[in-house]
């Protein structure tokens, strides 16, 4: 499936927040990821993720698509994320 | 959902963070990083000079990902492999039996070649409907088709394949718009054009076989077509026997044909008669390739889309199943 993931986490837990979904997904800008994942890796996206933030305080929303061909994505201006796999 | 990352650039390859990072300095002397999904990672191909430790080697075999290199010329040097962590000790056995007993081997063997003719043939066919004149080609593969069940060595078995294939190549000259006429596969160096390709295109896929093996069971050294545990990963090289003509000489056809590739991409290095990709081909094959392995079927008996890729997978298992007395092996037979 496909994953967008956003967030509003703490200035002193954010940075874990992105390192911890870099492993998974690509980062598209300030605090959005996005890619495809597995039923798996997203339950232990969501359990890392738990113990990261401190739910009082912090906001993570995950969208989820059936796959990446049903999502219509449209770019303004620059264009941050890098999703390619072969680098020339 | 895994990826295969192909890296043509020069730098360096670092764990950072647990995950992996892409570094290489910009002219400017400004450090380009490019973060890669470490769990979206199912192999990496190096074809640029790449800088990296043991550190980065210890992270890639926790996660599991194999590591292919080319030379500069584009070659297969060798792969990362990392320690097993499906192993069967029981298969292994069971692989060594079937090596073991002559007629065990021969039945496995047999079931390879015949793969690949059937995929030779089919190629045959396509063009032959296209009105190309490839019948003495496509009758020496028949035949050979035909004999195969009276082989009663492996080396039997490998003549007659050697046979039909070299009358498939004969039909190149048919099937391509050549300036000079094919006449023979040469390897070690690729002596022309289409050699080269061929060349490029059968490690390439040589390589995408080896990182399905690694998932499954089976110990990639003991093969029953070509002979085992000498050089290089060979059971690799019997599965892929059944997917060249389906993927690699497929694609080397449409390039070629509709001159996304022409002789301008190849080069000759120094006084050596080999004949070479240049970056910029390599990268384009490289790329036609990769899209190619995630292109579709539907499965007849899982009844869904399965990709190319997945193809060499299931044929793994269907191996596994056959050594272990499940089902009796039956190679891929393309029906789409």
């Amino acid at each position: 499936m496909y994953v967008i993931i956003v967030y509003d986490i703490e200035q002193e837990r954010v940075a874990k927040v992105c390192q911890y979904l870099r492993r998974f997904l690509y980062w598209a800008q300030n605090s959005v990821f996005e890619g495809e994942l597995s039923e798996a890796q997203l339950v232990k996206v969501k359990s890392g993720l738990s113990k990261l933030i401190d739910p009082q305080r912090d906001s993570v929303y995950i969208y989820q698509l059936p796959g990446k061909k049903l999502v219509k994505k449209e770019i303004l201006g620059q264009e941050k994320i890098v999703t390619r796999t072969i680098l020339e | 959902m895994a990826q295969s990352y192909y890296i043509f650039r020069s730098g360096r390859l670092r764990r950072k963070q647990n995950t992996l990072y892409f570094e290489q300095e910009s002219e400017d002397g400004q450090l380009q990083k490019v973060p890669i999904p470490i769990e979206n990672v199912r192999d990496l191909y190096l074809f640029g000079e790449i800088d990296l430790n043991t550190k980065l080697l210890t992270f890639l075999a926790q996660n599991e990902v194999t590591l292919h290199c080319f030379n500069y010329y584009g070659f297969y040097i060798g792969s990362f492999y990392p320690r097993e962590t499906n192993v069967s000790g029981y298969l292994l056995v069971k692989q060594v039996e079937h090596y073991l007993d002559p007629q065990k081997r021969l039945e496995i063997a047999k079931e390879f070649v015949a793969g690949a003719l059937f995929h030779l043939r089919r190629n045959l066919n396509y063009y032959r409907n296209r009105g190309r004149e490839v019948d003495v080609s496509l009758e020496v593969v028949e035949s050979s088709l035909k004999r195969l069940n009276e082989c009663g060595s492996v080396a039997e078995l490998m003549s007659e394949e050697g046979r039909a294939r070299d009358a498939y190549y004969q039909a190149f000259n048919e099937i391509l718009e050549l300036q000079q006429p094919y006449t023979k596969r040469v390897r070690r160096p690729p002596d022309n054009e289409v050699n080269s390709l061929i060349s490029f295109g059968n490690s390439l896929l040589y390589t995408a076989t080896l990182s399905e093996l690694y998932v499954t069971q089976l110990n990639p050294t003991i093969s029953y077509l070509h002979e085992p545990s000498q050089r290089r990963f060979s059971l690799a090289l019997d599965l892929s026997e059944i997917f060249k003509p389906l993927i690699v000489d497929r694609l080397i056809f449409r390039l070629l044909n509709r001159g996304e590739i022409d002789e301008n991409d190849f080069e000759s290095i120094g006084e050596a008669k080999g004949v070479y990709l240049k970056e910029g081909a390599r990268k384009k094959f490289v790329r036609v390739f990769e899209e190619y392995l995630q292109t579709t079927v539907k499965h007849r008996r899982l009844k869904r889309h399965v990709s190319y890729r997945h193809l060499i997978r299931l044929e793994a298992y269907k191996l596994i199943k056959h050594l272990v007395n499940i089902e009796t092996y039956k190679s891929l037979r393309a029906w789409w």
